[in-house]
């Protein structure tokens, strides 16, 4: 062979290699157990939360020797699109944890494996009669279950008590009126010389969860029938505005833009003192054992405005667990998810919960003595369990269109906040949208 | 004869092979899911369960029954007329003033180059630092001269107005073009130029931009498919067009059909339909270029 020939065909040899390690390569899953079975969990959890997922997971793999759990962090933004490519691609993970919105869109387009037909008889009675009623129903759709939460959201007050034994208050004595909360903020406001915000006392916002304070809420039915517009919905919307133009529109802006409100660590406004009573979820409950221990504080249910409330309303949202239609290793993925939630062993689940500061999928869960026990510890947590134990505990609607719904409520509050047009006309511009999306999508043959 | 027909054919066989890698990828990634968009649009389709055909409905639907595709057509076109324009403005500028024959030209052209090979989602997040109506560098700057500064992004004319100036961070890749249209322009024009007389301002009239008007046209049309196709900078910094819909970019929209409805039929009816207008619009423009553009170099 002449010498050029050979070097044609080691450059091609070369070549070949090079494709091949960088093919290989990239598919590198970690394995601990390399003949179990694999179970691909994609979660959204970053920093702190991270590392107790991995922990919860290590506690799994460990537990039995049939399957092994990788998990992977998928950043929130864009994951939805990430389950979809892969379950497309026919290799979505076997477990993905998910933010609310997209659960019934996806259940209704055939995404999702229903849960309830994984669970055995005993497991069923547990679950669907054991559960508190807004974490069962939240991962309902059209009568199956289609979504677990293991990290169900609820939001409360946090209330800086030293601020309001400054200001003439007793943390202990908290109103029972939301009007005596707003006059209560207004005292706690502090400005600068140049009349800019330097302390919030309380900011009235988020329409989709205070609406259920005012005895309303934004309901769908499965047969399209709405109830959006609503004189509950609209005395919410109203007292938000009226409470922000009292503290103006753009002081309020600029002074949340200068916060820093990063989830998971010890950034948070509350901790730093820049915000007195403010509207939050359960998580920062562990977020301020952690990072602030020393901080004295409250957490109380949002009261009921003085006519026509509701008390210890609420929404829940937050992780579902799914496993895709296209899963290859469903059964792993169930008994993982059995596992963490507790539906088998409420008193171990509880140190899960309690890991990351999650609310328990059931009362079998909160009254475990784990769980019992780490109250004591944070006892500022019982107020979530109230509220979540209430029958104005509300979980979003089932819905195919949620998110089209949720962007909708967004939209409005923003235009009423925002000044642009009256919380009325808000509210009869969500109304009319919805209803002119829902006749569009039947029209296209979609069932809502 | 027959030798060299059979290394002719060869030589082909080689070239079609080195340029295989594109056409496969063109063929798979391109004209492919391009083609069947088209059928898609006629359909309601959610990728998991089969297409099915709906005729003409996506469009009619667009077309009469969706105030928020008309409103994001308007917040882009709106985005185009005045980002185009402003961008050629400070491209061309930046051209002129980086032509000069002054010492260290070459730093100062890296300098204006390099934000545009920034990824644009750096940018974004750094503009969104820079835009803090609290903290960010702008409105602290504008606070020394005494000035109060808008809340840029979080309120409705002035999101959308911050959009615009964030346009301009990229014109460096334009200003090379532009650059290099001023290099090619022939040095004996302005020497006749000045033996009869002209002054600076009418050397750049009569010659210098007659002579760019190639490299200003073929930035328009790039300009104006760039600003219907605007997409990431919105999607980063109010992924729902927020505030009060003032950044819902049609782009944007679209992608929310298609991602976060799961409507992918009607997002391809809506990428069909900014293709017909991208078509139209940069045709419209075409048919100008015979009343100003000079192809005389």
């Amino acid at each position: 062979m002449e010498g050029s020939a050979v070097r044609r065909w080691a450059l091609w040899g070369a070549a070949l290699l090079v494709t091949a390690v960088v093919f290989a390569s990239g598919h590198s899953t970690p394995r601990q157990y390399p003949n179990r079975k694999l179970v691909r969990f994609w979660h959204r959890w970053q920093g702190d939360w991270e590392k107790q997922v991995k922990k919860i997971v290590d506690a799994f793999n460990q537990s039995q020797d049939q399957y092994e759990v990788v998990p992977v962090s998928v950043p929130g933004e864009g994951a939805d699109a990430k389950l979809i490519l892969g379950a497309i691609g026919g290799d979505p993970p076997d477990l993905m944890s998910m933010g609310s919105g997209a659960v019934p869109n996806m259940a209704a387009n055939g995404f999702l494996a229903p849960l309830d037909t994984m669970m055995t008889p005993a497991e069923k009675v547990q679950f669907f009669q054991h559960s508190y009623p807004a974490i069962r129903d939240i991962g309902m759709y059209r009568g199956h279950c289609y979504g677990m939460t293991i990290g169900a959201d609820l939001m409360a007050l946090y209330v800086n008590a030293q601020q309001l034994r400054d200001a003439g208050y007793d943390p202990d004595k908290f109103p029972k009126t939301l009007e005596e909360v707003e006059a209560m903020g207004m005292k706690l406001n502090k400005y600068d010389a140049a009349g800019h915000l330097t302390r919030l006392g309380f900011l009235l916002s988020d329409i989709n969860y205070i609406s259920h304070d005012f005895g309303g809420g934004f309901y769908v039915r499965e047969d399209g029938a709405a109830e959006l517009n609503t004189p509950q919905n609209l005395r919410a919307l109203t007292a938000i505005v009226e409470y922000r133009k009292k503290i103006g529109f753009e002081n309020v802006i600029r002074f949340q833009a200068g916060l820093n409100d990063i989830e998971g660590a010890a950034s948070w406004a509350f901790m730093h003192g820049d915000l007195s009573i403010t509207y939050d979820g359960q998580w920062r409950v562990e977020e301020l054992r952690k990072f602030k221990p020393d901080l004295d504080y409250r957490v109380y249910p949002v009261p009921p405005p003085k006519e026509g409330g509701t008390p210890l309303g609420g929404l829940v949202g937050g992780n579902y667990m799914l496993v895709p239609v296209s899963a290859k290793q469903k059964e792993g993925a169930w008994e993982f998810l059995k596992f963490w939630s507790g539906l088998d062993n409420p008193d171990r689940a509880a140190t899960f919960y309690n890991m990351g500061g999650w609310l328990p999928y059931s009362p079998a869960v909160a009254n475990s003595p784990t769980y019992q026990k780490w109250l004591t510890g944070d006892s500022q947590f019982r107020a979530f369990l109230q509220i979540l134990a209430s029958p104005n505990c509300k979980p979003p609607p089932a819905i195919a269109n949620l998110q089209f719904l949720d962007d909708l409520i967004a939209h409005a509050e923003d235009e009423a906040v925002q000044g642009a047009k009256t919380p009325k006309q808000a509210l009869d511009e969500l109304d009319a949208k919805f209803k002119e999306e829902t006749a569009k999508r039947r029209a296209l043959g979609y069932d809502q | 004869m027959a030798r060299r027909t059979n290394h002719r054919a060869k030589e082909y066989l080689v070239g079609y092979l080195f340029v295989s890698p594109w056409i496969v990828g063109f063929l798979a990634f391109t004209l492919w899911p391009f083609l069947q968009s088209i059928y898609l649009s006629f359909t309601r389709y959610n990728i998991v369960a089969p297409a099915k055909w709906v005729g003409a409905a996506n469009y009619k639907m667009l077309l009469t029954q969706d105030p928020l595709f008309w409103h994001s057509a308007w917040v882009t076109i709106k985005f185009g007329f005045f980002s185009v324009p402003l961008g050629i403005i400070a491209g061309v500028g930046l051209a002129l003033l980086l032509n000069s024959n002054v010492k260290g030209i070459g730093v100062f052209r890296t300098i204006f180059f390099l934000p545009s090979i920034v990824p644009t989602v750096a940018t974004t997040v750094l503009f969104m630092w820079l835009l803090n109506p609290n903290i960010g560098l702008i409105n602290k700057a504008l606070a020394r001269a005494g000035v109060t500064g808008p809340a840029w992004l979080k309120t409705a004319p002035w999101a959308f107005n911050s959009l615009i100036m964030m346009s301009l961070w990229g014109v460096g890749g334009s200003m090379i073009i532009y650059l290099a249209g001023l290099k090619d322009i022939p040095t004996g024009l302005y020497e006749a130029a000045t033996l009869d007389g002209a002054n600076a301002i009418k050397k750049l009239r009569h010659i210098t931009l007659p002579m760019m008007t190639p490299v200003i046209f073929f930035n328009l049309i790039m300009g104006i498919i760039g600003a219907f196709q605007y997409f990431t900078q919105a999607y980063v910094m109010a992924p729902t067009g927020g505030p009060e819909d003032s950044t819902y970019f049609y782009s944007l929209y679209l992608y929310n059909r298609a991602w976060k409805y799961l409507d992918m039929g009607y997002a391809s009816a809506m990428a069909w339909m900014l293709f017909l207008i991208i078509i139209v619009t940069t045709g419209l423009v075409f048919r100008t270029q015979k009343r100003w553009v000079h192809y005389g170099g």
